[in-house]
């Protein structure tokens, strides 16, 4: 062969070679010796729209399956909460549905409560164990004997729950939380004479005075507020909104603030009222609102007399002209915003102090007006939209019904072991209870109490429908779909309660009929949107589920909030602190982690491993104390330290935190689990044994009103964080 | 020899003045990349897995403090010191602009990780487990990197290709806006933008002109695709 012939031939061959390869789409390289089933396409990838169960934000998820497989959890970029933004919590999510030790079916405790002994059963003999014990307490003349513990419920969920406990004769549903919002609802209640939620208007705001209101890490709506917040800095072309954040220790949201005011513990109130003196004296007020919230000016100076300059600059510890310049400027730069916080609620004069700040956003015209506060969009009491929150008295009611032998058997979702403060009796009591089930998804501290263990299927598997706490002006309605099937041998929460009513038979059966929870959100559609003819139910089911629910357009909703004509300005009484101030020198302030929130997120090793944003510590515990006060103990960062209250003792790792102030000490909560599969278990503390009982007034709960003293024990207090304690580059070198 | 060029300059302008440093984009890189999971003792060994950090920097003293926040990922440098001392060329530059990292070339010399400024370069010394079935979660678009081999940030490379396949098919070039890598997508207070520095109308680029720029470690003239925007209002006005 010529060497001319060699090439042209050659030439063709690679030609031909490249020819044939451009033909084919990237779909049919896979040849489809099984047909796939319907929908799957191999390497492509589909999205479900659901919602994140992960706290009552109920952000708008859009969950990545790629093969049947979950991969990636998104934002949902429609719905108007998180606006397709989603926090490291929402993220992480994917993880509680491959937790590697999930429960895979029922169990049945087969050694002594709290051994952790279990035997697997099945199913049918779980049912059958549920409904027995459930008919012998039908039979007692007292049916309230049985008792449901569950987190704080929406929708369906809230609606079905209610009408099984009512079919079976027991009022003891406690839907309590720790962190849930009811001391704000209790405030709007005094002042507003409504208890909707506010919607704060972050991103149009131009001064926000934040009193230990963290939303950027747990506050209501984190990343609806997170969101805001980018938006109040940057999303205006003129104006830069400022920020000043009020609390004894800077948080997470605090660390964003231009300025930061360490009041101390429990004077926030008084602070307030000095702001509202300091701006009726200068005549900042907004004349118009005031008089439209029927306020005299000169009667509201009168009452404010005592809370002068001086005595406020001696409650708070802060310098007078701060005060002096934050009142001018929160009055002035219109629209402003006063957010109140948990760190105040929970003080011995919470509601008095969250009403003194409600009273300075009605000061100076902030109601109901853009940057302003509005109520957050209707929660109905009732229907299909019902959200079921039970306040601290409920939870003290139920622990004396359990101490007095009432309650015969506790079905409880979620870790309230783990999330009650001990103090309550909470978990003594429950060992008084006879029959536990739970329905936990992972080995945690309660269904380690529990004699029969009915897990759950992970939210990604789940139906459900979620109506998101107070994260928009406008009607919010998200769904939830399973995105996967199950891995397990799981049931859902609803369905085991269907299930049980049926065999139960009576009136129970009769009020719940439904075969499955999925049965059950369509019929509330129905009766949600009755007008509609039956073949547009299904049509406007496929359209709920694939749009991740119905997001009623933007529009001005009839609610404002109006100062009460019956309000009166109370004031803070001193704020009382259980242990005496020379046994027990410093404050302790327990806050929710920004990773796991109440103690829910520690499950994850994905969260686990997140540094914390201003510890940057990792795995583990740690408690923030002052440089000042550290030098002065003999502490240095990662030393092993005792934390002592009149309740309890903890050990552990001390962090120098130069954000707290020097008479306060701080724990994150959330670690701590004596269950909770293998990330968790065993790891750090909950600081919630240390605290004492002191309530406040209507019965709110001062979780932030503990002293404690700190003794250093030891330099080894495993302490690891994954930057270095100075940050890792010179702040100056790189013009931070 | 023909000159390699691409209408594509891809860069990020993060906005720490947004920034709350809040931690969702680490997640969100985390689990969109396949990084491993990391126990306690090998972070407290310096040997944390992860592509993007949040730094924290404590200002001033108690009361006087403040603190200010800096999420660090690959700066996808245009004079990067990691490219020239890889024996092995795994460490190359892509015509896009983006600092690759091609991980079966990598025999880990770590000679990358040292030479980074920016310490962004994560070397798998411990092979990483996801225990079953948490590994149904791994993503299939990138692969899982074995012991043994330096891993860093890529912008989400995967998603990039994505998109250029998509438009190449569609006959168009990207558009603004199409392409989020996961820690853009996620940060709730949308401090991160992403986008095609060489078109002077893309957001990104626009954002980049901000008076309130700067690169990180600007002096040592590595040319970062990464352009921070000062935060913190008064003092930097």
């Amino acid at each position: 062969m010529k060497r001319r012939t060699f090439l042209q031939l050659g030439g063709m061959t690679v030609a031909s070679a490249f020819l044939a390869g451009c033909q084919g789409q990237n779909e049919k390289l896979i040849p489809y010796l099984i047909p796939p089933d319907e929908g799957v396409t191999p390497g492509k990838a589909t999205y479900y729209a659901s919602s994140c169960s992960g706290c009552p934000a109920g952000c708008g998820i859009l969950v990545r399956v790629s093969e049947g497989r979950a991969k990636k959890i998104e934002g949902n970029p429609r719905h108007p909460v998180n606006r397709g933004r989603l926090c490291a919590r929402g993220q992480a999510a994917l993880q509680e549905l491959y937790h590697p030790d999930r429960i895979q079916q029922p169990l049945r405790r087969s050694g002594p409560r709290g051994s952790g002994k279990f035997q697997k059963i099945s199913w049918s003999e779980a049912l059958d164990l549920l409904s027995d014990t459930l008919k012998e307490l039908q039979q007692e003349p007292n049916t309230g004997s049985l008792a449901l513990l569950t987190p704080q419920l929406t929708g369906s969920l809230a609606t079905l729950t209610g009408v099984f406990m009512r079919s079976f004769g027991s009022t003891h549903h406690l839907a309590y939380e720790l962190l849930a919002p009811d001391w704000l609802r209790l405030a709007n209640r005094y002042s507003f004479g409504q208890p909707d939620l506010p919607f704060y208007d972050l991103a149009e705001t131009r001064y926000l005075l934040s009193f230990g209101a963290d939303f950027v890490e747990n506050h209501l709506s984190p990343v609806q507020y997170g969101n805001a917040f980018g938006r109040m800095r940057q999303g205006r072309d003129t104006v830069r909104g400022h920020f000043t954040y009020i609390g004894g220790r800077m948080s997470l949201t605090g660390a964003s603030a231009d300025r930061w005011m360490p009041a101390k513990p429990g004077s926030e109130g008084v602070l307030a009222l000095g702001l509202a003196r300091l701006i009726l004296a200068g005549s900042l007020h907004d004349k118009a609102a005031l008089s439209n919230s029927g306020i005299r000016p000169e009667e509201l100076l009168a009452r404010l007399r005592n809370y002068d300059l001086q005595r406020v600059a001696d409650a708070t510890g802060l310098a007078k002209n701060s005060i002096v310049e934050v009142a001018r400027e929160f009055a002035t730069t219109r629209p402003s915003l006063a957010m109140a916080g948990e760190s105040v609620a929970f003080q011995s004069n919470g509601l008095e102090a969250v009403r003194a700040i409600q009273l300075l956003n009605t000061l100076v015209g902030n109601l109901n007006r853009p940057g302003g506060v509005y109520p957050a969009s209707a929660d109905p009491s009732t229907g299909a939209l019902l959200r079921k929150e039970s306040s601290f008295s409920e939870l003290l009611a139920l622990i004396a019904s359990m101490r007095a032998g009432k309650i015969k058997a506790a079905l409880i979702k979620g870790n309230p072991v783990h999330t009650v403060p001990p103090v309550t009796g909470f978990q003594e009591a429950l060992d008084t209870v006879p029959f536990i089930v739970s329905f936990a998804t992972v080995l945690d501290d309660t269904a380690l109490q529990a004699e029969l263990i009915l897990p759950d299927h992970a939210a990604l598997e789940s139906w459900g429908d979620v109506v998101p706490l107070a994260g928009s002006r406008t009607m919010v309605y998200g769904t939830m779909q399973p995105v996967v099937t199950p891995l397990y041998d799981t049931r859902q929460f609803a369905d085991v309660l269907l299930a049980t009513a049926s065999r139960l038979g009576g009136p129970l059966a009769a009020a719940l009929p439904e075969e499955s929870f999925v049965e059950y959100l369509k019929f509330s559609q129905a009766q949600r949107f009755s007008s509609e003819k039956e073949e547009d139910l299904e049509l406007l089911w496929v359209e709920l589920l694939s749009g991740g629910g119905h997001f009623a357009p933007d529009q001005a909703p009839e609610k404002h909030y109006r100062w009460a004509s019956s309000a009166v300005i109370a004031d803070p009484p001193t704020p009382a602190f259980a242990g005496e101030a020379n046994k027990f020198p410093l404050h302790l302030q327990v806050y929710p982690s920004t990773a796991f929130h109440d103690g829910r997120g520690a499950v994850l090793p994905w969260l686990q491993q997140l540094p914390d944003p201003m510890s940057t510590v990792v795995w583990g515990s740690w408690i923030e104390i002052n440089p000042k006060t550290a030098s002065s103990l003999g502490i240095s960062q990662g030393d092993l330290v005792e934390v002592t209250s009149p309740r309890s003792s903890l050990r552990l790792p001390a962090v120098v935190y130069p954000g707290i102030r020097p008479d306060m000490v701080a724990i994150p909560l959330g670690q701590g689990h004596h269950g909770g599969g293998r990330y968790a278990k065993d790891r750090g503390v909950n600081p919630l044994t240390l605290l004492s009982l002191l309530n406040g007034k209507e019965q709110l709960a001062a979780w932030n009103a503990t002293r404690v003293r700190v003794t250093r024990i030891s330099k080894k207090g495993d302490l690891v964080s994954a930057g270095h304690p100075e940050g890792s580059y010179r702040g100056d070198l790189i013009g931070i | 020899m023909e000159k390699l060029t691409s209408p594509y300059k891809w860069g990020m302008v993060i906005d720490l003045d947004r920034c709350t440093g809040c931690g969702a984009c680490v997640v969100a890189c985390q689990a969109e990349n396949n990084v491993g999971i990391c126990e306690k003792q090998e972070i407290a060994e310096g040997r944390n897995m992860h592509w993007l950090r949040i730094e924290r920097f404590w200002v001033g003293e108690y009361p006087d403090v403040r603190v200010r926040f800096l999420p660090v990922m690959c700066q996808h440098c245009q004079d990067a010191p990691c490219e020239p001392v890889c024996p092995v060329y795994a460490s190359y530059h892509n015509p896009d602009g983006l600092n690759g990292q091609v991980y079966n070339r990598c025999v880990g010399t770590r000679y990358c990780g040292n030479n980074c400024p920016y310490a962004v370069r994560v070397f798998n010394f411990y092979p990483h487990e996801w225990p079953k079935p948490l590994d149904n979660q791994l993503s299939p678009d990138i692969t899982v990197r074995a012991r043994g081999v330096m891993e860093k940030c890529s912008f989400c490379i995967q998603r990039i290709r994505r998109a250029k396949e998509e438009s190449s098919a569609e006959g168009r070039t990207i558009q603004d806006g199409e392409i989020q890598p996961a820690c853009a997508q996620t940060c709730p207070a949308e401090a991160m933008t992403f986008g095609n520095l060489a078109d002077p109308a893309s957001r990104a680029a626009r954002l980049a002109r901000s008076p309130r720029r700067f690169h990180l470690l600007e002096h040592l003239g590595t040319h970062p695709s990464v352009v921070y925007l000062k935060g913190g209002g008064r003092e930097h006005v």
